[in-house]
């Protein structure tokens, strides 16, 4: 499953790069997020609630965040199970700046297996694109308050 | 297969089934017809702690005019809307996408009200409930209120209804006499999930100039996509065959489908546009000659 897209914040490039990557505020935007620690530098780990209306599955995942440049890019390593599957992926996230404001741009790659990826199939993508709106929507909110420093 | 372990309420009144709802929030599932809800149960992929079968729930089984609608009661089979003379003489474009409603097995169960409620985004109800503009019926603590399609359908299987509220009517507008319809969609069994659908009507004066067209379509998004400016491409003209090629093209670039097994995400801007484009024609044919 493939994702990319791109999303434009209000707010300097330094700024969104340090709220991309602020616990506090990845835990606030990560649709579902019930718990989000980081373990070690750079490395989180996060139990979340996936799905839509009666659907949903609890995953415990980590994200490890590697090949940094800020403030203009970083990679991140995804793996996630759950009763309903399991994910594993790796997105490349490249911030443009854009004189005061800032062009996320996104483009990763997942694989999806299990219950969810047999039976669901065919939601899947357009769910994972929904949250990852959602995400961003959340990030923006937090920019308005000023993000992280 | 088997679900996981839930605890099970069979309600005899709607208060009683509203005051369950109250009681157990989102922990609850309303079960109707079962159709989906009980195949995902046993996917596992839903785990409900609770479930509220309304099946014992008397009053809410009927088909019949009101105010210019077709008002027909949640608990209502599809088989019984397949069968109603009602139906199929005064909103025909209903009556035509129940053929396209699973297998004649899932119809004698599934439920009118059910399909709605779970908003699957392949379904062919709430994509001629979105094309025609009609009203979801909904009850809740709060007492009872009218929703419109395009505030109802939020995304895959997300309505705005509430955990505590439930679905009790839906109401489809009449087909008028002077209008033509038609319902398609492509699957690669019939029976199977939509790949994508198409709704449509449209409505012509005594000159043949079209002066209203609805046309929606179901498995091109999270909820049903209501082709509004190709609708408004085709109010005031003759519908010629280049008008309604230029309204199809427009659909087919319109929609923004996500791929999956079944098919690319190309593949289906290009149903959407073929699909489009034939249902027109077909529902032009059929103008005038309602009963």
């Amino acid at each position: 499953m493939k994702l990319e897209g791109t999303y434009t914040f209000n707010a300097p490039r330094e700024v969104v790069y340090k709220t991309l990557l602020s616990p506090e505020a990845l835990k606030a935007c990560m649709p579902g997020c019930e718990r989000l620690e980081e373990t070690a530098p750079d490395v989180f780990e996060s139990v979340m609630k996936i799905g839509v209306a009666s659907v949903k599955g609890t995953f415990t995942g980590k994200v490890q965040m590697k090949e940094k440049n800020p403030p203009a890019a970083f990679t991140m390593d995804v793996e996630g199970s759950g009763l309903a599957g399991f994910m594993k992926g790796e997105g490349r996230v490249e911030l443009v700046d854009l004189g005061g404001k800032t062009e996320v741009k996104y483009a990763g790659d997942a694989q999806v297996g299990g219950l969810i990826a047999g039976v669901g199939q065919r939601m899947i993508g357009g769910v994972a694109k929904m949250m990852v709106g959602q995400f961003f929507k959340a990030m923006e909110e937090q920019l308005g308050k000023g993000g992280a420093r | 297969m088997k679900p996981a372990q839930f605890e099970y309420f069979d309600p005899g009144t709607l208060d009683e089934a509203l005051g369950l709802l109250r009681e157990h929030g989102d922990d609850a599932k309303v079960l109707a017809g079962g159709q989906s809800l009980v195949p995902i149960m046993n996917f596992r992929l839903a785990r409900p702690k609770v479930i509220v079968d309304v099946n014992k729930v008397p009053g809410l089984d009927y088909i019949r005019e009101a105010d210019g609608m077709i008002h027909i009661g949640a608990l209502t089979r599809q088989r019984s809307v397949e069968t109603s003379a009602l139906v199929k003489a005064k909103c025909p474009l209903l009556y035509d996408a129940t053929y396209w409603v699973g297998h004649l097995a899932i119809r004698t169960r599934g439920t009118v009200g059910g399909t709605i409620a779970h908003a699957d985004p392949a379904a062919e109800y709430p994509c001629v409930l979105t094309a025609l503009g009609g009203q979801v019926v909904v009850k809740g603590q709060g007492g009872e209120k009218v929703v419109k399609p395009e505030d109802f359908f939020v995304t895959f299987l997300t309505t705005s209804l509430q955990p505590t509220e439930m679905v009790t009517e839906v109401r489809f507008p009449k087909i008028p006499p002077e209008a033509g319809w038609h319902f398609m969609e492509f699957s690669r069994r019939h029976g199977d999930f939509a790949i994508v659908g198409v709704a449509a009507m449209v409505q012509l004066d005594k000159q043949g100039k079209c002066t209203d067209a609805r046309i929606a379509l179901c498995g091109v998004g999270g909820s049903p996509f209501k082709a509004r400016t190709a609708e408004s491409m085709l109010k005031g003209t003759q519908l010629t065959d280049k008008v309604i090629q230029a309204a199809a093209e427009k659909v087919g670039e319109e929609v923004e489908p996500e791929g999956d097994l079944h098919g690319s995400a190309e593949y289906r801007k290009h149903l959407a546009k073929v699909l489009t484009g034939r249902t027109l024609k077909k529902a032009l044919e059929k103008a005038g000659k309602i009963q």
